[in-house]
Protein backbone atom coordinates (compact mmCIF):
# COMPACT_ATOMS: atom_id res chain seq x y z
CA UNK A 1 0.00 0.00 0.00
CA UNK A 2 2.89 2.31 0.69
CA UNK A 3 4.67 1.51 -2.18
CA UNK A 4 1.52 2.11 -4.13
CA UNK A 5 1.45 5.99 -2.72
CA UNK A 6 4.73 6.52 -2.94
CA UNK A 7 4.83 5.71 -6.43
CA UNK A 8 1.75 7.55 -7.50
CA UNK A 9 2.50 10.35 -5.42
CA UNK A 10 5.85 10.83 -7.08
CA UNK A 11 4.45 10.31 -10.40
CA UNK A 12 1.89 13.31 -9.60
CA UNK A 13 5.34 15.80 -8.31
CA UNK A 14 7.07 14.46 -11.35
CA UNK A 15 4.69 15.66 -13.98
CA UNK A 16 3.58 18.50 -12.04
CA UNK A 17 7.10 19.88 -12.19
CA UNK A 18 7.46 19.08 -15.89
CA UNK A 19 4.32 21.14 -16.40
CA UNK A 20 5.34 24.29 -14.74
CA UNK A 21 8.94 24.22 -16.14
CA UNK A 22 7.29 24.07 -19.91
CA UNK A 23 5.36 26.72 -18.54
CA UNK A 24 8.61 29.02 -17.75
CA UNK A 25 9.80 28.28 -21.31
CA UNK A 26 7.04 29.22 -22.92
CA UNK A 27 7.28 32.69 -21.26
CA UNK A 28 6.43 35.75 -23.65
CA UNK A 29 9.30 37.92 -22.70
CA UNK A 30 12.20 38.60 -20.01
CA UNK A 31 12.88 34.69 -20.12
CA UNK A 32 16.62 35.11 -20.08
CA UNK A 33 17.71 36.67 -16.84
CA UNK A 34 15.91 34.30 -14.70
CA UNK A 35 18.86 31.60 -15.60
CA UNK A 36 21.43 33.58 -13.77
CA UNK A 37 19.75 35.62 -11.66
CA UNK A 38 21.74 34.69 -8.22
CA UNK A 39 24.71 34.82 -10.02
CA UNK A 40 26.96 37.25 -8.13
CA UNK A 41 28.73 40.46 -9.99
CA UNK A 42 31.12 42.13 -7.73
CA UNK A 43 34.38 41.05 -9.69
CA UNK A 44 33.36 41.63 -13.32
CA UNK A 45 35.82 43.41 -15.48
CA UNK A 46 34.56 45.53 -18.32
CA UNK A 47 34.93 43.25 -21.04
CA UNK A 48 32.77 40.57 -19.56
CA UNK A 49 30.44 43.25 -18.42
CA UNK A 50 30.40 44.00 -21.71
CA UNK A 51 29.81 40.17 -23.22
CA UNK A 52 27.07 40.01 -20.57
CA UNK A 53 25.46 42.35 -21.66
CA UNK A 54 25.69 41.15 -25.63
CA UNK A 55 24.43 38.20 -24.65
CA UNK A 56 21.04 39.53 -22.48
CA UNK A 57 20.49 41.95 -25.44
CA UNK A 58 20.99 38.68 -28.03
CA UNK A 59 18.33 36.67 -25.93
CA UNK A 60 15.95 39.23 -25.76
CA UNK A 61 13.07 38.28 -28.36
CA UNK A 62 11.94 41.19 -30.28
CA UNK A 63 15.87 41.10 -31.29
CA UNK A 64 17.04 40.45 -34.37
CA UNK A 65 20.34 38.74 -32.98
CA UNK A 66 22.77 39.16 -35.78
CA UNK A 67 22.37 42.44 -35.47
CA UNK A 68 23.29 43.60 -32.13
CA UNK A 69 26.63 45.26 -31.73
CA UNK A 70 28.37 47.32 -28.89
CA UNK A 71 26.77 50.43 -30.71
CA UNK A 72 23.84 49.57 -32.11
CA UNK A 73 20.98 51.95 -31.02
CA UNK A 74 17.76 49.93 -29.51
CA UNK A 75 15.53 52.38 -30.95
CA UNK A 76 16.94 52.95 -34.94
CA UNK A 77 19.12 49.99 -35.82
CA UNK A 78 17.33 47.64 -33.62
CA UNK A 79 13.93 48.66 -34.52
CA UNK A 80 12.76 48.42 -30.96
CA UNK A 81 9.51 50.42 -29.61
CA UNK A 82 9.55 52.40 -26.68
CA UNK A 83 7.72 49.76 -24.34
CA UNK A 84 10.45 46.97 -25.61
CA UNK A 85 12.96 49.20 -24.56
CA UNK A 86 11.57 49.33 -21.23
CA UNK A 87 11.39 45.68 -21.12
CA UNK A 88 14.46 45.22 -22.06
CA UNK A 89 16.35 47.77 -19.24
CA UNK A 90 14.17 46.32 -16.50
CA UNK A 91 15.26 42.69 -17.86
CA UNK A 92 18.87 44.32 -17.50
CA UNK A 93 18.28 45.45 -14.08
CA UNK A 94 17.08 42.14 -12.87
CA UNK A 95 20.24 40.55 -14.20
CA UNK A 96 22.55 42.39 -12.79
CA UNK A 97 20.27 43.73 -10.03
CA UNK A 98 20.69 47.33 -10.08
CA UNK A 99 18.08 50.01 -9.82
CA UNK A 100 18.00 52.31 -12.62
CA UNK A 101 16.40 55.49 -12.07
CA UNK A 102 13.93 56.54 -14.82
CA UNK A 103 15.35 59.38 -16.14
CA UNK A 104 18.88 57.01 -16.81
CA UNK A 105 16.79 54.29 -17.99
CA UNK A 106 15.72 56.44 -20.73
CA UNK A 107 19.08 57.48 -21.64
CA UNK A 108 19.98 53.81 -22.31
CA UNK A 109 20.07 53.71 -26.19
CA UNK A 110 23.12 50.85 -27.26
CA UNK A 111 24.90 48.26 -25.37
CA UNK A 112 27.67 50.19 -24.87
CA UNK A 113 25.53 52.91 -22.25
CA UNK A 114 24.47 50.14 -20.13
CA UNK A 115 27.93 48.89 -19.68
CA UNK A 116 28.94 52.04 -18.53
CA UNK A 117 26.23 52.75 -16.20
CA UNK A 118 26.38 49.30 -14.79
CA UNK A 119 30.16 49.84 -14.24
CA UNK A 120 29.79 53.19 -12.28
CA UNK A 121 26.80 51.43 -10.30
CA UNK A 122 29.05 48.84 -9.50
CA UNK A 123 32.16 50.88 -8.51
CA UNK A 124 29.43 52.74 -5.79
CA UNK A 125 28.32 49.52 -4.94
CA UNK A 126 31.81 48.45 -3.69
CA UNK A 127 32.56 51.86 -2.32
CA UNK A 128 29.97 51.72 0.15
CA UNK A 129 30.07 48.04 1.46
CA UNK B 1 3.40 81.71 -37.97
CA UNK B 2 0.38 80.25 -36.45
CA UNK B 3 0.52 76.56 -37.82
CA UNK B 4 4.24 76.75 -36.96
CA UNK B 5 3.55 77.35 -33.78
CA UNK B 6 0.18 74.74 -33.14
CA UNK B 7 2.65 72.19 -35.10
CA UNK B 8 5.15 72.82 -32.32
CA UNK B 9 2.21 72.97 -29.76
CA UNK B 10 0.62 69.68 -31.06
CA UNK B 11 4.99 68.12 -31.17
CA UNK B 12 5.44 68.87 -27.32
CA UNK B 13 2.22 67.74 -25.99
CA UNK B 14 2.99 64.46 -27.79
CA UNK B 15 6.15 63.86 -26.67
CA UNK B 16 4.68 64.54 -23.23
CA UNK B 17 2.16 62.05 -23.39
CA UNK B 18 4.97 59.69 -24.84
CA UNK B 19 7.00 59.86 -21.88
CA UNK B 20 4.07 59.77 -19.55
CA UNK B 21 3.16 56.19 -21.11
CA UNK B 22 6.87 55.13 -21.00
CA UNK B 23 6.91 55.67 -17.48
CA UNK B 24 3.51 54.37 -16.78
CA UNK B 25 4.64 51.49 -18.33
CA UNK B 26 7.86 50.97 -16.56
CA UNK B 27 6.41 51.32 -13.10
CA UNK B 28 3.39 49.13 -13.97
CA UNK B 29 5.44 45.94 -15.26
CA UNK B 30 8.02 46.85 -11.96
CA UNK B 31 4.37 46.56 -10.00
CA UNK B 32 3.40 43.14 -11.96
CA UNK B 33 6.82 41.84 -10.50
CA UNK B 34 5.90 42.40 -7.11
CA UNK B 35 2.79 41.09 -7.54
CA UNK B 36 3.82 38.25 -8.89
CA UNK B 37 5.20 35.27 -6.93
CA UNK B 38 7.13 33.56 -9.36
CA UNK B 39 8.79 33.89 -12.43
CA UNK B 40 6.51 32.16 -14.34
CA UNK B 41 3.21 34.06 -12.86
CA UNK B 42 4.70 37.31 -14.14
CA UNK B 43 5.44 36.11 -17.49
CA UNK B 44 1.45 35.94 -18.23
CA UNK B 45 0.83 39.34 -16.19
CA UNK B 46 3.40 41.14 -18.71
CA UNK B 47 2.03 40.12 -22.04
CA UNK B 48 -1.32 41.13 -20.20
CA UNK B 49 -0.32 43.96 -19.20
CA UNK B 50 1.95 44.64 -22.72
CA UNK B 51 -1.81 43.93 -24.63
CA UNK B 52 -3.46 46.86 -22.60
CA UNK B 53 -1.28 49.22 -24.26
CA UNK B 54 -1.40 47.49 -27.33
CA UNK B 55 -4.80 47.99 -27.17
CA UNK B 56 -4.64 51.59 -27.60
CA UNK B 57 -1.58 51.61 -29.60
CA UNK B 58 -3.34 53.57 -32.93
CA UNK B 59 -5.07 56.64 -30.68
CA UNK B 60 -4.81 59.58 -32.39
CA UNK B 61 -6.70 62.60 -30.61
CA UNK B 62 -4.45 64.41 -28.23
CA UNK B 63 -7.51 64.51 -26.03
CA UNK B 64 -8.42 60.93 -26.23
CA UNK B 65 -4.97 60.29 -25.23
CA UNK B 66 -4.69 62.42 -22.26
CA UNK B 67 -7.67 60.51 -20.82
CA UNK B 68 -6.63 56.95 -21.17
CA UNK B 69 -3.41 58.09 -19.88
CA UNK B 70 -5.28 59.27 -16.73
CA UNK B 71 -7.50 55.97 -16.52
CA UNK B 72 -4.11 53.80 -16.97
CA UNK B 73 -2.36 56.25 -14.12
CA UNK B 74 -5.94 55.88 -11.51
CA UNK B 75 -5.60 52.08 -12.37
CA UNK B 76 -1.57 52.11 -11.63
CA UNK B 77 -2.27 53.61 -8.26
CA UNK B 78 -4.68 51.49 -7.45
CA UNK B 79 -2.92 48.86 -7.49
CA UNK B 80 0.12 49.72 -6.80
CA UNK B 81 1.92 47.36 -3.91
CA UNK B 82 2.64 48.56 -0.25
CA UNK B 83 5.50 46.73 0.14
CA UNK B 84 7.52 46.50 -3.34
CA UNK B 85 10.88 44.73 -3.92
CA UNK B 86 14.02 46.81 -3.48
CA UNK B 87 17.10 46.34 -4.73
CA UNK B 88 18.98 46.28 -1.94
CA UNK B 89 21.73 48.14 -2.25
CA UNK B 90 18.86 51.35 -3.88
CA UNK B 91 18.11 53.71 -1.19
CA UNK B 92 14.96 52.29 0.61
CA UNK B 93 16.55 48.53 0.19
CA UNK B 94 17.90 47.06 3.34
CA UNK B 95 21.13 47.28 2.60
CA UNK B 96 21.46 50.89 1.70
CA UNK B 97 23.89 52.47 3.62
CA UNK B 98 24.83 49.48 5.82
CA UNK B 99 28.59 48.82 6.76
CA UNK B 100 29.72 52.38 5.36
CA UNK B 101 33.69 52.14 5.10
CA UNK B 102 35.23 53.95 8.00
CA UNK B 103 36.45 57.41 8.05
CA UNK B 104 39.64 58.56 6.15
CA UNK B 105 42.32 58.30 8.79
CA UNK B 106 41.51 55.93 10.91
CA UNK B 107 43.93 52.26 9.99
CA UNK B 108 44.12 48.72 11.76
CA UNK B 109 47.43 48.38 12.89
CA UNK B 110 48.58 44.49 12.77
CA UNK B 111 51.31 43.88 14.25
CA UNK B 112 49.43 44.07 18.09
CA UNK B 113 51.94 46.07 19.48
CA UNK B 114 55.14 44.58 19.18
CA UNK B 115 57.62 47.71 18.45
CA UNK B 116 59.48 46.86 14.83
CA UNK B 117 63.13 48.15 16.19
CA UNK B 118 63.01 46.09 19.64
CA UNK B 119 66.18 43.68 17.96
Amino acid sequence: MQHLRNSITKHVRLSCSTGLSEFGATGRLLNSPCQRFCVSSSDTSMEDLTARVLELVKKFDKMDASKVTEKADFQKDLSLDSLDRVELVMAIEQEFSVEIPDQKADKLSCCADVVKYISEAQAEKKEST
Amino acid sequence: MSAAGAAAAYLGRRAAQKERVRLLYRRALKDTLNWTVNRHHFYKHASDLREKFEANKHAEDLDTIDRLIQVGEANYEKLRHPDPYIVPWAPGGSKFCRNPPPPAGIEIVYNYGIEEDLN
